[in-house]
């Protein structure tokens, strides 16, 4: 049993790092010419938004079917390669829907089935989205449609942390694996990764005096500004 | 505990986005007077580390995940304001960049993750550790108390939230998504949140000026 929570433990955090790296090619995807990748991120942004609305209304499988096939073709004219695409709106969300909705494929199959598909419609609405916008782009769009500065700022910070944080769990993990070597009971695992939590948050204040230091070596005088802007 | 599209109709979603838009507002407000310039990356700082621990979830039978948010140890480090800010960045990261939770939602989410848990941990944090001194034990278990109630009201919401839409948008109803949900956070997750938040709190209490960084 041990061994299996050791196995899921690695899994997650090995399964989670590599999702980060493979998403840094997001921007790649957003990068290329082509017909989602040239539309304003403010005519995308609100256009999923009203299609991803549109969707939930539904409750004609045939209806939600045709959404999403569209979405799929605009994966393809976008130049995403198919495989890639749904692996990622796969990924999460319509896999726990599955998960969820099991026992009441047996009581109510159709509604199920329009559970299922309304969730991976919209996901994969929203992960073209993503794909086919650059960071910069949807950041600067969400300020343009009056979401407040300081949101838009700290989700700007934040993307590039969560990166670096990444970084620190994996290098922890890989330390503490390769010190202890054999297996460490439950509780004391528990123990060293709530340790490792507060680490975590030491470490984020240390580097918080050295990125207020370097905005300020970049001219910041308490209004950020978007690459864009 | 992250709602995603599909789950919920058009009327709630608008219903939560109307709720969220004026606290935002009003946090946005008082983050930024109470801010100082040099703890703007903090904000950051700790949407991201509220980012990570979020990560680590289960899907729970009644239509969502189980997992710990680091809200109410945000709060307690940063302020009530502060952490309202910095778990809703995360829930638009989550739900723009990631597909995790959803962009109509997002009201709800933010509602039961951003707001509800939030405040409720932290005045229950503050209420069990009533003027006792930053160093004491007191406070330690009162952080943990606030973390473990806090994201259980925040379960109880979201099944309760996900019950109320059985027959148009979820597949179960009030007693089976409520039960499961809050359940799930009494006896696992709730119990997780409360220990990260109180070894987390214990730890950094031994450290000079982590409470100093707070901004409101």
């Amino acid at each position: 049993m041990k061994s299996k929570h050791h196995n899921f433990i690695q899994r997650t955090i090995i399964n989670f790092l590599e999702f980060f790296k493979n998403s840094l090619f997001f921007e790649e995807h957003a990068l290329r010419e082509s017909f989602m990748q040239n539309l304003s991120p403010h005519i995308k942004f609100l256009g999923i938004f009203l299609i991803v609305l549109l969707t939930i209304l539904m409750k004609n499988i045939l209806a939600i079917a045709v959404l999403y096939l569209i979405c799929l073709l605009f994966a393809l004219t976008s130049r995403i390669e198919i495989g890639y695409f749904l692996k990622r709106t796969c990924f999460f969300v319509p896999i726990f829907a599955v998960f969820i909705a099991l026992p009441a494929f047996f009581a109510d199959f159709n509604f199920a089935l329009v559970f299922v598909a309304r969730i991976l419609t919209c996901v994969s609405w929203v992960i073209l989205l993503a794909l086919t916008t650059s960071h910069t782009k949807l950041l600067n769009a969400l300020r343009c449609l009056g979401i407040p500065q300081i949101f838009v700022m700290t989700i700007g910070m934040c993307y590039r942390y969560i990166f670096l944080f990444a970084e620190v769990i994996e290098n922890t993990y890989f330390a503490i694996k390769s010190r202890v070597g054999g297996r460490v009971h439950y509780k004391h695992g528990q123990y060293i990764a709530s340790w490792n939590i507060a680490q975590l948050w030491n470490k984020s204040l240390e580097l918080n005096k050295q990125v207020y230091e370097a905005m300020l070596s970049r001219g910041y005088t308490g209004e950020p500004k978007v690459l864009n802007e | 505990m992250h709602i995603p599209d599909g789950y919920l109709g058009p009327a709630s979603c608008g219903v939560f986005y109307a709720v969220m838009v004026p606290i935002w507002a009003l946090a946005s407000k008082i983050v930024k007077k109470t801010l100082k310039a040099k703890q703007v990356p903090m904000l950051a700082i700790g949407a991201a580390f509220s980012f990570i621990v979020m990560l680590f979830d289960i899907p729970v039978l009644g239509g969502s995940t189980a997992h710990a948010t680091g809200a109410v140890l945000i709060a307690v480090l940063l302020g009530p304001w502060a952490s309202c800010i910095c778990i809703t960045v995360t829930l638009i990261i989550q739900a723009f960049l990631f597909g995790d939770g959803g962009i109509t939602a997002l009201g709800a989410n933010s509602f039961n993750m951003a707001f509800v848990e939030v405040f409720s941990g932290y005045y229950i944090y503050r209420l069990v550790s009533f003027r006792s001194s930053l160093k004491s034990g007191r406070r330690v278990l009162a952080a943990g108390i606030g973390a473990y109630i806090g994201i259980t009201i925040a379960a109880f919401l979201t099944g309760l939230e996900l019950g109320l839409q059985k027959g148009s948008h979820s597949p179960y109803g009030i007693k089976e998504s409520v039960l499961v949900m809050t359940g799930v956070s009494i006896f696992a997750f709730g119990l997780i949140e409360a220990g990260v938040t109180v070894m987390a709190v214990k730890y950094l209490q031994g450290r000079e000026g982590y409470f100093e960084i707070k901004t409101s």
